[in-house]
């Protein structure tokens, strides 16, 4: 048997015809919003359920979303803002979104608030964290605070009280001491090594009067404090009441390799939001609380931030339909059910009061927590200088210095500053 | 249709205006169809390697940022680089006491295997496909992340070790061997030397083995005076691969440490830090002044490398 051949292109051409058609139901107005942002599995599950609640509402628009770790996020949306190929809508820190907001590479909100982008009962303090030179350029996703990330199934085998709002850092030696007179676990730690974590740091910093970095972006502290902080590690490190340095290197920066996630310590520090996503990979209750105080009664360092944005790209040409889709993430009473906490306590009062109910008991943790931070809440502290990054970076390299004992931490305080100097004071 | 590959040509013969056309064109006329079907790997070659190469050339002279627009600095990148960079010297440090360990160990190792199947084994085809998985493998991020399970603290490795009685430390986050372990992971992946040199294995004729032993050489005689010396070629080869490899070497140093090059900067290998300061700390500019310098040093090195193969490397002819 033979088929012509023509007849056999006419043919399959109508077949690859039709499949193509049958694949792409045109509809000529569809809307398709690209969208990136940096998080857990937990926070990907959860985006993803709004954009799918938010495509039921408005069925011409479909929300494309992606998610990386924090490591990966940023170089990725860098070379794609330079690509000119941002996604719409991007997930922005603190730390970036002055930079960011300089260059265009997000745009200004202020002309849709009202019409496509409600935000009536939004709190007034976390409307100004997003702006940047008077406008608008992040809607805030929640405020959050430092806090002690804390195992407490671990701390009842110790045979102790799970830390509590008075809780000083002499007492996080006498936590240690007893886990270490407990030994549970394999040898359990009561804390990770929190010598190279910039936020302890800052914390440490704040509740003795200083801070971690100026108004106009020069180091807050001096050589003194940070020989005296490396020290009180080190004492720490010395009794045996924290994670040991080749076990804290361990730590990469993604949440499954801090200590208490790999079941090295008990404690870890962290963020009040990030209770949800720790919870979803310990298998014991976790908890938090603030973090240690430097003597008892001291107070004021914590603060209370914007935990993330949502920004809309600068050369987005859906910036409206962006806007409506951030508008439903932040004020849909549906919406706010799916995200719970997990991004940190909702900004807007009618969604905090919609979700109150239905809030599962961690969640309703961290939204106590950081509504009741009492004499610990201090002011918030300028946006951090250029370069700031880097000091991190040097600072965690520095406290593993001193921890595997190449640098005394009286050498290591003088070194510290002067490095970190003269990453501030560089142009680039 | 027939095919009359020598048409044009004979056209050209019949033709007196034949004689005038430039050289360019019977250029064309003989090797354009050739040149027509490398276009694919041209465009490639020139839009994806030339062009951004010749780009971040010029780049290494500027700020640039990836959100602005670059502005020329001179030789300011260079400069620091050169005078107040730390972290430079520090990458070049790990980078070659990577190199200058795991290209001849890893070779070594190839070569000892490759000797070793040569001695014909049955189900030769079977060892060598078993050898060469590590390489397959090799660069993927699913290897690195078993080195660091196996390398840490509570990892197989000092599981091996606790039963002979010794308390390892957590390697893999220890400054003291943390780029030992990537030296190991290197030396582990030794598939493809080991195949080309059983290639060349291969390629030594059997008739000087039978003489050396009718002359009453030993194993091990043989070895370094007739298989060592015929298959110096074979090991310059693999040599100067092995070596730019190494020089290029990022991804176990990346997945294993996050990006970071820690603990204390141990595993920073000099990609490693090119690609912090690129798209960890958005300098673009300064990465590209990087990256050009280790050109430069491979480049150097592939070329004393070409020098001295004069002094020991033995070809037939």
């Amino acid at each position: 048997m033979s088929i012509p051949r023509r007849q056999f292109l006419l043919g399959t051409a109508a077949i690859a015809a039709a499949g193509a058609a049958g694949l792409r139901p045109a509809f000529a107005d569809d809307i398709s919003l690209r969208q990136i942002f940096w998080g857990s599995k937990a926070r990907a599950d959860r985006t993803y359920s709004v954009n799918d609640l938010f495509a039921k509402a408005n069925p011409s628009t479909k929300v494309q979303g992606e998610f990386l770790a924090w490591n990966d996020y940023w170089p990725k949306l860098a070379t794609q803002t330079a690509g000119g190929d941002a996604p719409d809508i991007i997930q922005m820190d603190y730390r970036y979104i002055v930079e960011y907001a300089k260059r265009g590479a997000i745009a200004p909100l202020d002309e849709f608030v009202g019409k496509s982008l409600k935000l009536d009962d939004f709190d007034k303090d976390q409307l100004e964290g997003g702006k940047v030179g008077g406008k608008l350029y992040g809607i805030s996703l929640g405020a959050n605070s430092v806090a002690l990330i804390i195992n407490t199934a671990a701390f009842k085998e110790a045979g102790l009280e799970v830390p509590g709002p008075n809780f000083t850092y002499d007492d996080v030696l006498k936590a240690g001491e007893a886990f270490k007179k407990a030994n549970i676990r394999g040898g359990i730690k009561a804390f990770q090594d929190g010598s190279g974590v910039e936020p302890a740091l800052e914390n440490w910093l704040r509740q003795r009067g200083k801070a971690l970095y100026t108004a106009d972006g020069k180091l807050g502290f001096d050589a003194a404090d940070l020989t005296e902080w490396f020290k009180l590690w080190k004492s720490l490190r010395d009794a045996g009441a924290i994670v040991t340095p080749d076990n804290q290197a361990l730590d990469t920066g993604p949440l499954e390799s801090t200590m208490v996630s790999l079941g090295k310590a008990a404690v870890t520090f962290a963020n009040s939001n990030q209770l949800v996503a720790f919870q979803a990979i310990i298998k014991d209750p976790v908890t938090i609380s603030n973090f240690p105080r430097v003597a008892a009664g001291s107070k004021g360092g914590h603060y209370r931030k914007p935990s993330m944005f949502w920004s809309v790209a600068g050369g987005s040409k859906l910036k409206e339909d962006a806007t409506k889709y951030l508008s439903f993430f932040v004020g849909d009473p549906g919406a706010a059910k799916v995200l719970g906490v997990e991004r940190g306590i909702p900004c807007s009062a009618a969604v905090r009061a919609a979700i109150a109910p239905s809030l599962d008991a961690q969640s309703q943790v961290a939204l106590q927590f950081v509504s009741n931070l009492g004499d610990l809440l201090g002011p918030i502290p300028p946006p951090p200088p250029a370069n700031a990054g880097e000091v991190a970076t040097a600072l965690l390299t520095k406290s593993q210095e001193v921890a595997f004992g190449q640098q005394s931490p009286e050498d290591a305080g003088p070194a510290f500053v002067q490095q970190a100097g003269e990453i501030l004071t560089r142009k680039s | 249709m027939t095919v009359r590959p020598f048409a044009a040509d004979a056209e050209l013969a019949g033709d007196g205006r034949a004689v005038t056309t430039s050289v360019w064109t019977r250029f064309w006329r003989r090797n354009g169809a050739g040149y027509a079907f490398l276009t694919p790997w041209l465009i490639g070659f020139f839009g994806l390697t030339v062009g951004p190469a010749l780009i971040s050339l010029y780049l290494s002279f500027t700020d640039f940022n990836l959100l602005q627009a670059p502005t020329w600095t001179g030789s300011a990148n260079f400069v620091r680089i050169f005078t107040a960079d730390p972290k430079f010297l520090q990458s070049i440090r790990v980078t070659f006491l990577f190199v200058a360990f795991s290209v001849p160990l890893k070779l070594a190792f190839a070569l000892a295997i490759a000797v070793l199947l040569n001695r014909g084994l049955r189900g030769l085809s079977l060892y060598r496909a078993v050898f060469y998985l590590p390489s397959l493998l090799g660069a993927s991020v699913a290897i690195a992340v078993l080195w660091r399970e196996l390398f840490s603290g509570d990892g197989l490795i000092n599981k091996l070790l606790a039963t002979i009685g010794i308390e390892g430390p957590s390697w893999i986050s220890n400054p003291r061997y943390a780029l030992w372990t990537l030296v190991l992971l290197s030396v582990w992946q030794f598939g493809s030397p080991m195949i080309i040199f059983l290639a060349g294995l291969r390629q030594i004729p059997r008739d000087v083995y039978e003489a050396a032993a009718i002359d009453g050489a030993g194993r091990t005689r043989q070895f370094w005076s007739i298989t060592l010396p015929l298959l110096t070629p074979v090991i310059f080869f693999n040599a100067v691969i092995q070596t730019i490899d190494a020089f290029k070497s990022f991804t176990p140093a990346f997945i294993i440490s996050s990006g970071t090059g820690n603990p204390i900067n141990s595993t920073l290998f000099y990609t490693l830090y090119l690609y912090q300061e690129a798209f960890g700390f958005f300098r673009m500019g300064y990465a590209s002044a990087l990256a050009w310098i280790l050109l430069v040093i491979i480049a150097v090195f592939t070329g004393l490398s070409f020098l001295s193969s004069r002094f020991w490397v033995h070809y037939d002819d």
